[in-house]
């Protein structure tokens, strides 16, 4: 194994580089992208510097643990941690804030009732009573908190 | 293997393997429309979002994956006793979404069978409070309490209920049989009813035309009386003015013409009586005797008027049947 591997030499990681980003494509999200990085990198090292395989191995876990910040910040993109197209997938509720409903139910001990999109969501707030209108102010979960308007 | 290896080559070896498996433990790839929740040792602390996560091997450990998007469950069927002791079979679907992943991890242990069985028994409760009618009826009204129930109940485990609807309400067979029956009882009496009335229509109308021909014809026939008495009336009238007009002519002029006339008519009327072929015996009203009588009388009249020869010669001549002549009178107009 180890004769296989010395012979080759730089290649070895240049060869491994290609095939883990290959792999990539084949099970995406897994990170072996960054490993492919690390090990085309280190195959570059290795071709121009020549170090030793056990610095080799060792650069190449130090490069897969540098890629994550690096993929962290390249991820955020500026703060990308929600995607633009939707911003609202899978959070409904926040597509709701700020709109404006009328009370189905009168709020009564904090809370009422209101009809959005041929459902009944219970509100919750001051006290108001049944038909006034009330703006959506903050969204936590299922819970929509109302302000009268 | 390794026998050509030292001891600080094969740390390095194991050391890189362990830092690939630490990134490989830390990088969490959560895919949309899941949540997963993260426990540090045991504990949850936070939710991952959709997308690349980082999070810290051996400390942190993904606990749930929570799927966030609408999902929708079979209400099996069951057996429901309606207010007026119907028995039906009802099942159902229901429409949730989790909001919060982290209360629907750890506040209920098997979310889909808690909603499974909330929804049940809600189901059991709202028809049992309803007329089998009325469960038929008003499914629309069924949905909207049982949303109302089962959203406020589930609303502790961070998700909402967005709908929850009847799929089939199945009376049992001989109910069914007997709704068949009564609608078809239903429409036959409406239907007879429709005959009747029809009928009565027909009988009233009828018996109006009737009524209008009697009440017409009667009309008629009064109408009929009442020219027949004027006709009457003139006529008699008539036979007034032609007396009066005779009698004025009588006064005027002399009695002995009236007789004249009078005797003509009857001696006319014998000759017919003798003339009727088949008659042996003639029947004579008793006033013929004393009108032969007044014979007499006429030859008083012609002795008086022309002399008693010419009488007796008047006499002979009235035997014979003819008679001079006399002044005329003027008829009666």
């Amino acid at each position: 194994m180890t004769g296989m591997f010395t012979a080759l030499g730089a290649w070895n990681w240049l060869i491994l580089g290609l095939a883990l980003m290959a792999l990539e494509l084949l099970a995406p999200g897994v990170f072996l992208f960054w490993l492919g990085l690390a090990a085309l990198l280190v195959g570059l090292l290795a071709l121009l510097l020549e170090p030793g395989w056990q610095l080799q191995i060792l650069l190449f876990g130090l490069f897969a643990a540098a890629a994550v910040p690096l993929w962290r910040r390249l991820a955020r993109g500026g703060d990308v941690e929600v995607h633009a197209t939707n911003p609202h997938l899978n959070r409904r509720t926040d597509a709701l804030v700020g709109r404006e409903f009328t009370l189905e139910k009168p709020i009564e001990g904090g809370v009422g009732a209101v009809r959005i999109d041929d459902t009944v969501w219970r509100v919750f707030g001051p006290d108001t009573p049944a038909g006034s209108r009330v703006r959506i102010v903050a969204a936590d979960g299922a819970k929509l908190t109302v302000a009268a308007v | 293997m390794f026998y050509d290896l030292s001891g600080f080559d094969v740390f390095v070896i194991v050391l890189v393997l362990l830092v690939i498996l630490t990134l490989f433990a830390g990088v969490k790839t959560v895919p949309q429309g899941f949540d997963w929740t993260i426990e540090r040792f045991g504990k949850f602390t936070r939710t991952l979002p959709p997308g690349l996560n980082l999070i810290i091997p051996y400390f942190d450990r993904v606990g749930r994956k929570v799927n966030m998007m609408e999902q929708v469950i079979e209400i099996p069927e069951q057996e429901v006793i309606t207010k007026d002791n119907a028995t039906v079979t009802v099942d159902g679907v229901a429409f949730y979404q989790v909001f919060d992943a982290a209360k629907a991890s750890y506040e209920v242990a098997d979310l889909n069978q808690a909603i499974v069985v909330l929804t049940m028994t809600n189901i059991r409760s709202v028809m049992g409070s309803m007329d089998l009618d009325a469960v038929l009826s008003h499914r629309d009204e069924i949905n909207v309490r049982l949303l109302e129930v089962v959203d406020a109940a589930v609303s502790p485990w961070g998700l909402k209920v967005n709908r929850i609807e009847i799929k089939d309400i199945a009376p049992p067979a001989d109910l069914v049989e007997a709704m068949g029956r009564q609608m078809k009882a239903e429409r036959v009496k409406r239907a007879e009813i429709l005959q009747a009335e029809g009928q009565r229509q027909s009988e009233i109308l009828r018996a109006e035309g009737a009524k209008q021909s009697q009440i017409l014809q009667a009309e008629g026939r009064r109408e009929a009386a009442f020219r027949d008495a004027e006709a009457r009336e003139r006529s008699a009238e008539a036979e007034a003015r032609a007396t009066q007009m005779v009698s004025e002519a009588i006064a005027k002029g002399d009695v002995a013409a009236l007789n004249y006339f009078i005797a003509d008519k009857y001696i006319k009327a014998f000759g017919q009586l003798a003339e009727s072929p088949n008659q042996k015996v003639i029947m004579l009203p008793v006033e013929a005797m004393s009108m032969l009588g007044s014979l007499a009388g006429i030859g008083e009249i012609a002795k008086a008027t022309f002399g008693e020869s010419a009488a007796s010669s008047a006499q002979a001549a009235a035997r014979r049947g003819s008679v001079p002549p006399t002044t005329p009178v003027p008829p009666a107009r």
